[in-house]
């Protein structure tokens, strides 16, 4: 069963006077458990379909379906629910909270979803840091933390929900390859043991050499598509 | 939890800019705190002297009077309280007041002779009754002399005192000084415009304890030289023939009718051993004073009620009109001022988080991103605000109690010019109170909230997208 649908959907948005034509009629069903990457230059439309897939943009024509449910129609508050109980993000820029340590930040959307217990939250954050390899830094600050641990922690922040789907936002632009390949590593691993499925926005060869399926997008339209193993 | 952990973090972290936010609260804070019960104590200082010594909680007077009364000011005698035994005994039998003290206001001349000459000395007086006057109203501080010997318990005697400011004026003004015991005589114009003359004596000087600045101008006259002064003793009209006081009667209505009192049988045949002396009264005040002050509504709803009586009560604050105000336009001022810096306060802060929330876009898109409804952010930013004004506001309060407990003891000293006009004079007492702490505390969060209004639309217009382009 497909946990992603996009049915022509369109993006157009005013930059300035002028039209800007983001997304041009484009349509995708990605799998449970898939290890995606959506590839293209800058201004292709890569962000602009992770952003509707993660529920933080609405598409001007076409349908968006997360885990069967149409986003098109709902509000806000409930937009805001899909994002927190169904989609873990990471970002380009880590977008760590900087007044929280490592622990609080992985804790911060087990928070908002209110219903997990103290000791449920203490076993779902202790995981996840075991897993992104953080257990000595737990209470250090982000600003106490290399580029690839923050990016660590942002990975630990998006799956301690065990999200249905994880985006990320070209997760390697801002680390040096090196860091940039234990990353994609990671997240690979994860993909293999935990079943979550992973959709990239990125021109990082090296995430397209593990990725499963790299969808090709240039000008708003998908321009190819090709399947790995 | 988790708002108050990142709102407190927030705070510290953005510490030089909050502390700046902060002196400012806690300044406005202080003001309110300190100036609330500043201008409270004066109100009640102020109140506490006027009622205590000079106007009672009301002043009665005649309703042929166009003017209020007015204790405090220099005016023209208000018109006779005509029928005061009947007001008196009114008055008297109301269960909610403690005593009247009835007296008037006037002015005339003290004659002395100095080298053979004359001297005509004006003085602006109150004529007392001095025992009931004195039991009640102590603002004269005997320097000289006695307060017509009512302080031992004796009957009053007749004579003039005057305050040892007074004495000092004819001094500088007649070259004469007045001392304790010296015979004088009283000149009065009284209403028909006779001039009449009354000797009598300087009996004592005394000095104003309160609002000297006023009642150093002010001197005493028993009633009783009062009332001859100004004629207000005769005969009584029931003693009279009843022919004849009918015909004074019509006298009254037409100067013409009085000539036709030479026709009346029963002129001539007066038998003046059985006429009365009547002393009217000459006072054309009467302060009344309550056993508590909450019952003035009400009693002055019942004077007011008495129609047939000719009288008119006039409040406290009425009567001692500019000086009662001065309490309350300060506490005006305060609550100006004070009112000032928190519009500064919330316009600076508006600013501060405004600056705050830009810088922090990035952040609430994030929270907003990964689940965080609109709600979380308004708490977050209302929370924020709120620990900081509050601490501000609470650590003000915290000095302002300590500063005011050290003060209470011995009040707070003032200047004498200022302690004259705004409590009649002395120390201010300080009465402490929660209320200034709580309005205090109310306008902080009121403030507060008002100053997260438009920052708090602001940030919760912010939506994910700004998190997934912070790049």
């Amino acid at each position: 069963m497909s946990v992603v649908d996009l049915v022509d959907v369109k993006k157009n948005y005013m930059l300035g006077e002028t039209r800007v034509e983001a997304l041009r009629g484009v349509s995708l069903q990605i799998d449970r458990g898939e290890f995606l990457a959506i590839a293209g230059p800058s201004g292709a439309g890569k962000s602009t379909i992770l952003n509707m897939i993660g529920c933080i943009d609405t598409p001007s024509e076409g349908k968006v379906l997360i885990d069967g449910q149409e986003v098109e129609e709902l509000n806000d508050t409930e937009l805001t629910r899909i994002r927190r109980n169904k989609i873990g993000f990471i970002f380009q820029s880590f977008n760590l909270i900087a007044v929280l340590n490592v622990y609080e930040n992985i804790e911060f959307p087990l928070l908002l979803q209110r219903s997990p217990s103290k000791r449920e939250r203490e076993q779902a954050v202790r995981r996840v840091i075991e897993e992104v390899g953080l257990a000595d830094r737990i209470y250090n600050k982000p600003s106490e933390l290399s580029g690839g641990q923050r990016q660590r922690v942002a990975i630990a922040r998006a799956l301690v929900t065990r999200p249905l789907i994880v985006l990320a936002d070209e997760p390697t632009a801002n680390l040096d390859s090196e860091t940039g390949h234990r990353i994609v590593d990671l997240m690979r691993q994860i993909n293999e043991t935990e079943k979550t499925t992973f959709i990239f926005s990125t021109h990082d060869s090296h995430i397209m050499e593990h990725a499963r399926r790299v969808v090709s997008i240039r000008d708003g339209r998908f321009t190819g598509e090709e399947l790995k193993g | 939890m988790l708002t108050l952990k990142i709102a407190l973090r927030t705070l510290l972290r953005r510490r030089s800019r909050m502390i700046a936010i902060g002196v400012l609260v806690a300044f406005g804070t202080f003001l309110l705190v300190f100036g609330s019960t500043f201008t409270r104590s004066a109100r009640e200082a102020s109140r506490s002297s006027i009622i205590d010594n000079f106007t009672g909680d009301f002043i009665v007077y005649s309703a042929d009077s166009k003017e209020k009364p007015s204790p405090f000011a220099f005016q023209t005698p208000l018109p006779n309280i005509r029928n005061i035994e009947q007001i008196k005994s009114f008055l008297g039998g109301l269960p909610e007041v403690q005593t009247i003290v009835p007296y008037a206001q006037n002015y005339g001349l003290i004659q002395v002779e100095r080298g053979g000459i004359k001297v005509d000395l004006p003085f602006i007086f109150y004529a007392i009754d001095p025992s009931p006057y004195r039991r009640i109203f102590r603002n004269a501080s005997m320097v000289q002399g006695e307060f017509f010997g009512v302080d031992q318990g004796q009957a009053a005697e007749s004579g003039v005192l005057i305050s040892r400011f007074q004495n000092g004026q004819y001094q500088k003004n007649y070259g004469v000084t007045l001392q304790v015991g010296e015979p004088l005589i009283l000149l009065g114009l009284t209403e028909g415009g006779s001039v009449n003359a009354v000797p009598s004596r300087l009996l004592g000087i005394f000095e104003p304890e309160y609002y000297k600045n006023v009642f150093n101008y002010i001197n005493y006259l028993d009633i009783t030289s009062y009332s001859n002064l100004y004629n207000f003793t005769g005969v009584s009209a029931g003693s009279l023939p009843s022919g004849f006081s009918e015909g004074l009667e019509k006298a009254l209505q037409n100067e013409d009718s009085l000539f036709d009192l030479a026709g009346n049988t029963d002129f001539g045949k007066i038998d003046v051993s059985t006429l009365k002396s009547e002393t009217l009264s000459g006072y054309t005040m009467i302060a009344v004073k309550l056993k508590s002050h909450g019952q003035l509504e009400k009693v002055m709803a019942e004077v007011a009620a008495r129609g047939d009586l000719n009288i008119e009560a006039s409040r406290w604050d009425e009567a001692s009109g500019f000086f009662a105000r001065i309490a309350s336009a300060l506490q005006a001022f305060i609550y100006l001022a004070t009112a000032l810096i928190f519009l500064v306060v919330i316009f600076i802060f508006m600013n501060t988080l405004i600056i705050s929330i830009i810088e922090r876009t990035s952040e609430i898109g994030t929270m907003r991103a990964v689940g965080a409804e609109r709600r979380f952010v308004r708490r977050l930013f209302l929370t924020e605000t709120l620990i900081l004004n509050a601490f501000f506001s609470l650590a003000a309060m915290v000095l302002t109690l300590v500063l005011l407990l050290v003060l209470r003891p011995g009040g707070i000293p003032l200047p004498e010019a200022i302690s004259q006009y705004l409590i009649g004079g002395g120390n201010l007492p300080l009465r402490l109170s929660f209320l200034p702490f709580i309005q205090a505390l109310a306008i902080v969060i009121a403030a507060s909230a008002i100053a997260t209004l438009y920052p708090i639309r602001v940030a919760t217009a912010i939506t994910p997208l700004r998190a997934m382009s912070d790049k």
